[in-house]
């Protein structure tokens, strides 16, 4: 909403200043997007007084004047000093009053006044003619003001094109104030300031027919279909108007407000609009067809495959839920609240005019506007609500226009459907209410004066307050709505900050929430960065990957994806990561080490809502770091990102964790022989593994990735928060090497398993330190595990021949159960 | 005279000997040969009873003497010895120490996450919970219970993404976004889900995140993350949600920063408004970063409307309410003015190792 300062100057008392006024908007809860000087391109251009003409001394048709501006220009004591400035013009005489552009002015055309010398005499400024000023052709000479033109007075002030206009972005609440009768009433009740509207009024009114007698109803009638969408609908009809341009006064509000000034009787109906937020529409009476002497307005809904041309000479295909003004059913004339249609358009041919000021559904007004592609001024203002009480007064002050800026004569009466008409009751507000609510000492009288400004009717009884609001206020219903117009118009900054008690209400985070932080603080602590990918996926993620649709469900589908590639809800993180790994690569990044923890969606057939779970899942590819000075990194592999996850297991102290290797169809992406399942008690985990080198080519990465990926909700349910305390060794444990010659498909885990249990309970640590093949030394198809067994008892220091007793029997027992050889 | 003789030649030639034992092996050595069962030393001190008695006293004495001087010499060249290997050692293994240090590099934290737990635990220390909701919701959840009326242009396919309905039967033909499922385009539904499943007194935040249709650009994505607050209590007014906004904002941009509360609309609260926080570059007078006005806007917040009381049944005349929405990206964004919130999305270990 564009609100002209100088117009609303006539209409309610402002402070001089338009910012004091912009930062009480603020305050109050208007907010301001632009503020707009009109005139601006007229700055340093200003009234001047020829003081003295000479003849150039090196010209014969130039002149040389000391022109008097004012306090514009002073000297160096603070005096006023006239500006000297060197003249071609032949059309003046001392003492005539002209326009002077003084340096610093940028004229029409980007023409910069500065100061120049010419014909070797300095002139600091223009005497500027009307072309120059951008306000006519005339270059016949300098502009001649009138005598009693103020000398130094700003010329964009003195020709009354001075203005700021304030672009306010009214909230959608808020229909009143997209006018400028409503932001007046506005500005009173944040001021507290009177406001003086004083309305054109009609001077006469004609009668019709033969001796005058009838009144409007003989030349229209209106009928509505359906009150819900068209609560009110009045008609006027003015005659004899003659087409013609705007008196100057006209076509500057029209001009401020935003519109182009295009002819009298389109810009009075403009002009109304603005003034009063009620959308006016003009048909040329003449294009309606006439039957029985009449007009007949049919306000309907469209039918199927009707078409209008609008006044933008589109052609618009109507649908039936769109609202239509027709001339006797048949002929749509009109989309209601949004456009006119062409067919009844006022020209300059035009000489009576039917004038309708109506209501109708916001809502309906909302849907045409945006299933059409089409706002206007008009929609704009349905779609919030237009007061249908005030239609007729605002169709008598449209009228009273006609007659004084359009000579037209205005036919007696008005035809008024108003099938729907609404009460505005009464609302109880009770002043303690708004305190506590508010938690500030607001007065019962500053709440009863500034409701009254915003012209509620304030009544006291017992103690509290009925208010019945103004009927174009339809956001004021309850009690609550008034507390809002108090609390803003009193001041919310100026309330005590306080901060509850929150008694009764253990806060902080839950066990699970503090578990999701450790996974991620542990995930850094073994170095990778945490990122955050979309939630979006490309509907052939899962394909590349060769995931299983029985595992992954269906798909979130987006029915209006902006882009092909994000047109469903990720089912894996592991595409998000992938395209990461990929981006890092493209850019020069070569170590790469990647989580993220998760959403996933996993929809589900015959239900409306999908099935959401966390995942943490990560990707290493590069190495650890780059080499430095005095460490050489070897290339992140499978073991790598199996140590992180043994890592983020162990924090969460979750035990007897196994991998196994994964059936080839569930684990299509990872490279057969480095990928396992992560299994605690028979549940899988998750899995982890280097990436299928196929899969990395779908996805552009041309360097081996590892990877994991761990259901959080799992991990939740087998973390534990605490393990048993267990003491701290004091006596010394003996430490002895063992070799071991096994086939090479003896998995270590399988192993180690043998080894513990045919140690007895004093063997207390088996740790793997070499694997070696050598198809002379171990053999073919053979390798060498060599161990480190550490023996210990609780109560006494082993003697060696207690260790060497326990040790041959492990190794007896190791070599039976494995078939391996001792390697010496 | 001649044991005399010896002992005080053998102390002159030792003492000369210690001067040249500039390793503890030299000095072990000439130790032997005065102390040593076969030393100098040791033998004149054998032959003691061969000389006459009234010699042995003097004697006795003197050899005494020398061999406590030997002791002594022998300590004192040992500690000499030690400190100066100790030294040749340390000289040995000195380094050049702006040499770069060894390190362990930890990972880092994304931005949002960092800005997000720091929100959760300004809001936990103030006795607030921490909750969760889907990212999936209903129309009910998103719009209808907070108050927004069927007409709302949020609603519309072109500010929400809908989502297919995989149950769609029995429910009536739609035409907004032909559907009644969407991505949630804000948190306050959980606003909804708490009340619903959770008695007064509420302290509630809900940090999650968000889908909108805005293609991603420098300053849009179409997925964000909010915080959603909400506190539901008796006797709550507007100033303790000034208070506590006021807490946070200081917390979160520092304790020199000011406040300001414009008055504006949503739907779900009453009073509601925008709060703004002073530009930390300019302190309210006015920047390029601050577009000039001094103050950045951070929030959205009010009062519960007793409506959304009404839809999850609690008693507007007895409890009160207010509730706030931070966008995530937007503080990030103000406190390291970042010039594309893309790079949020993008994975790029360069960004995201600064923070």
């Amino acid at each position: 909403m564009r609100v002209s300062y100088e117009w609303l100057k006539e209409l309610v008392d402002v402070p001089a200043d338009p910012q004091e006024l912009v930062d009480e908007f603020t305050r109050t809860g208007t907010e301001v997007e632009a503020i707009e000087r009109m005139g601006a391109e007229l700055d340093h251009v200003v009234v001047g007084q020829v003081a003295s003409k000479e003849p150039h001394p090196n010209s014969d048709h130039m002149w040389l004047c000391k022109v008097d501006v004012g306090a514009q220009n002073l000297n160096g004591d603070g005096e006023p000093e006239p500006l000297q400035i060197v003249c071609g013009a032949q059309n003046f005489e001392q003492g005539d009053k002209i326009v002077v552009a003084m340096i610093g002015a940028v004229l029409p055309g980007d023409f910069r006044i500065k100061k120049s010398k010419l014909r070797g005499v300095e002139s600091c400024g223009m005497n500027c003619s009307e072309r120059e000023l951008g306000l006519g052709d005339s270059h016949e000479g300098i502009m001649i003001l009138p005598s009693d033109a103020p000398v130094g007075m700003p010329f964009a002030e003195y020709r009354g094109m001075a203005d700021t206009v304030i672009d306010c972005e009214m909230t959608p609440n808020r229909p009143d104030c997209l006018s400028m009768a409503g932001v007046a009433t506005e500005v009173g009740a944040m001021l507290d300031v009177d406001t003086h509207m004083t309305m054109p009024s009609i001077k006469q009114e004609h009668g019709v027919g033969p001796d005058g007698a009838d009144d409007v109803s003989s030349l229209v009638d209106v009928q509505i279909d359906d009150p819900q969408l068209c609560p009110r609908y009045t008609a006027r009809v003015v005659r004899n108007v003659k087409i013609g341009p705007s008196p100057e006064w006209l076509a500057k509000r029209v001009l401020a407000a935003g519109a182009r000034p295009i002819n009298n009787v389109v810009d009075v109906t403009n002009y109304v609009m603005f003034l009063t937020g009620q959308p006016l529409h003009a048909f040329d009476l003449g294009k309606l067809s006439e039957r029985d002497g009449k007009r007949h307005i049919v306000v309907r809904s469209a039918r199927e495959g009707e078409h209008l041309t609008t006044l933008d000479e589109q052609d618009r295909a109507l649908t039936p839920d769109m609202l239509l003004i027709t001339d006797d059913r048949e002929r749509p004339v009109a989309l209601a609240g949004v456009m006119g249609g062409l067919n009844s358009d006022i020209d300059e041919g035009t000489v009576d005019v039917l004038l309708e000021s109506a209501s109708f559904d916001s809502g309906s007004i909302s849907r045409t506007s945006r299933n059409l592609g089409l706002m206007s001024e008009a929609s704009i203002r349905y779609e919030r609500q237009v007061d249908a009480a005030s239609c007729a007064d605002v169709s008598n002050i449209a009228a009273a226009l006609f007659e004084q800026c359009c000579g037209a004569e205005v036919v007696r009466g008005m035809v008024d459907e108003y099938p729907l008409r609404k009460e505005v009751p009464a609302i109880v507000l009770r002043p303690d209410r708004v305190r506590a609510i508010c938690g500030a000492p607001i007065e019962d009288e500053f709440m009863t004066k500034r409701l009254e400004r915003l012209g509620c009717t304030v009544t006291p009884t017992d103690g509290q307050l009925s208010v019945v609001p103004p009927t174009n206020r339809p956001d004021l219903e309850r009690e609550i709505d008034l507390v809002e117009e108090i609390l803003r118009l009193w001041g919310e900054g100026d309330v005590e900050p306080t901060i509850p008690a929150a008694r009764n209400h253990p806060g902080g985070l839950t066990e699970e929430q503090r578990r999701v932080r450790l996974i991620g603080s542990t995930l850094r602590a073994c170095g990778l960065c945490e990122t955050s990918t979309y939630c979006f996926a490309d509907a052939r993620d899962l394909a590349r990957l060769g995931m299983a649709r029985e595992v992954k469900g269906v798909p979130v589908r987006i029915i209006r994806p902006l882009v092909s590639e994000q047109s469903e809800m990720r089912r894996d993180l592991m595409p998000g990561l992938l395209r990461a790994v990929a981006y890092n690569k493209d850019h020069g990044v070569p170590n790469v080490k990647l989580y993220e923890i998760g959403r996933v969606l996993f929809g589900r057939e015959n239900k409306s809502l999908p099935d959401e779970q966390t995942y943490v899942a990560g990707v290493l590819s590069g190495s650890w770091e780059d080499d430095s000075w005095n460490r050489k990194h070897l290339s992140l592999d499978f073991f790598d990102a199996k140590g992180v996850v043994e890592e983020l297991l162990s924090a969460l102290r979750i035990q007897k964790v196994r991998y196994r290797v994964p059936e080839p169809e569930h684990s299509a992406w990872l490279q057969p022989g480095l990928a396992a399942e992560v299994v605690v008690r028979g549940a899988v985990l998750g899995w982890v593994g280097n990436i299928h080198p196929q899969t990395l080519d779908l996805f552009g990465i041309d360097e081996p990735v590892v990877a994991f990926e761990l259901s959080v909700e799992a991990l939740q349910r087998l973390a534990q928060d605490q393990l048993p305390y267990e003491d701290v060794p004091t006596l010394p444990g003996v430490s002895v090497d063992l070799a071991i010659v096994v086939d090479e498909d003896m998995p270590y885990e399988q192993l180690v398993q043998r080894i513990t249990s045919a140690g007895g309970k004093l063997l207390r640590d088996v740790r793997l330190f070499d694997v070696y093949r050598d198809p002379v030394r171990v053999g073919p198809g053979k390798k060498s595990m060599a161990f480190s067994l550490t023996y210990r008892s609780d109560d006494h220091t082993l003697t060696s021949k207690e260790v060497d007793k326990a040790h041959g029997r492990l190794v007896t027992k190791v070599m039976k159960s494995t078939g391996g050889e001792i390697r010496s | 005279m001649a044991m005399q003789d010896d002992l005080r030649a053998i102390e002159a030639q030792f003492t000369k000997s210690l001067a040249n034992a500039q390793n503890m092996e030299a000095l072990e050595k000439l130790r032997v040969s005065v102390l040593g069962k076969k030393g100098s030393l040791t033998s004149i001190m054998r032959m003691m009873g061969k000389i006459p008695p009234e010699e042995r006293p003097a004697m006795g004495r003197l050899a005494n003497t020398v061999r406590a001087n030997v002791d002594e010499a022998l300590k004192q060249r040992t500690t000499d010895l030690t400190k100066k290997a100790l030294h040749e050692r340390m000289q040995a293994e000195a380094a050049d120490v702006t040499l770069p240090g060894r390190r362990i590099s930890q990972g880092t934290q994304h931005l949002i996450t960092q800005i997000r737990e720091e929100i959760e635990d300004i809001f936990c220390g103030m006795g607030y919970i921490v909750a969760d909701g889907p990212y999936v919701e209903t129309t009910y959840y998103n719009f209808t219970a907070l108050n927004a009326p069927e007409n709302h242009p949020s609603r519309s396919a072109k500010d929400s993404f809908y989502v297919v309905d995989n149950a769609p039967e029995g429910k009536p033909p739609l035409q907004l976004g032909d559907s009644d499922v969407l991505l949630r385009t804000q948190t306050s539904g959980m606003q909804v889900h708490y009340m619903e499943e959770n008695e007064p007194p509420i302290y509630m935040i809900c940090p999650g995140t968000v889908f909108r249709p805005d293609t991603a650009d420098a300053n849009h994505l179409p997925q964000f993350t909010q915080v959603e607050g909400l506190v539901v209590d008796e006797g709550i007014t507007f100033g303790d949600l000034k208070g506590t906004l006021d807490y946070f904002c200081r917390e979160i941009f520092g304790k020199d920063r000011a406040t300001r509360y414009r008055p504006h609309f949503f739907p779900f609260t009453e009073p509601s408004c925008e709060v703004d926080v002073s530009c930390g570059v300019c302190h309210g007078k006015g920047c390029r970063f601050c577009k000039n006005v001094g103050w950045l806007e951070i929030l959205g917040c009010g009062m519960v409307d007793p409506n959304v009381f009404k839809y999850v049944g609690i008693d507007p005349e007895k409890y009160t309410g207010f509730a706030f929405g931070i966008g995530v990206e937007r503080v990030a964004a103000l406190r390291y003015d970042l010039p594309d919130l893309r790079m949020l999305m993008e994975g790029d270990m360069r960004f995201l190792r600064q923070f």
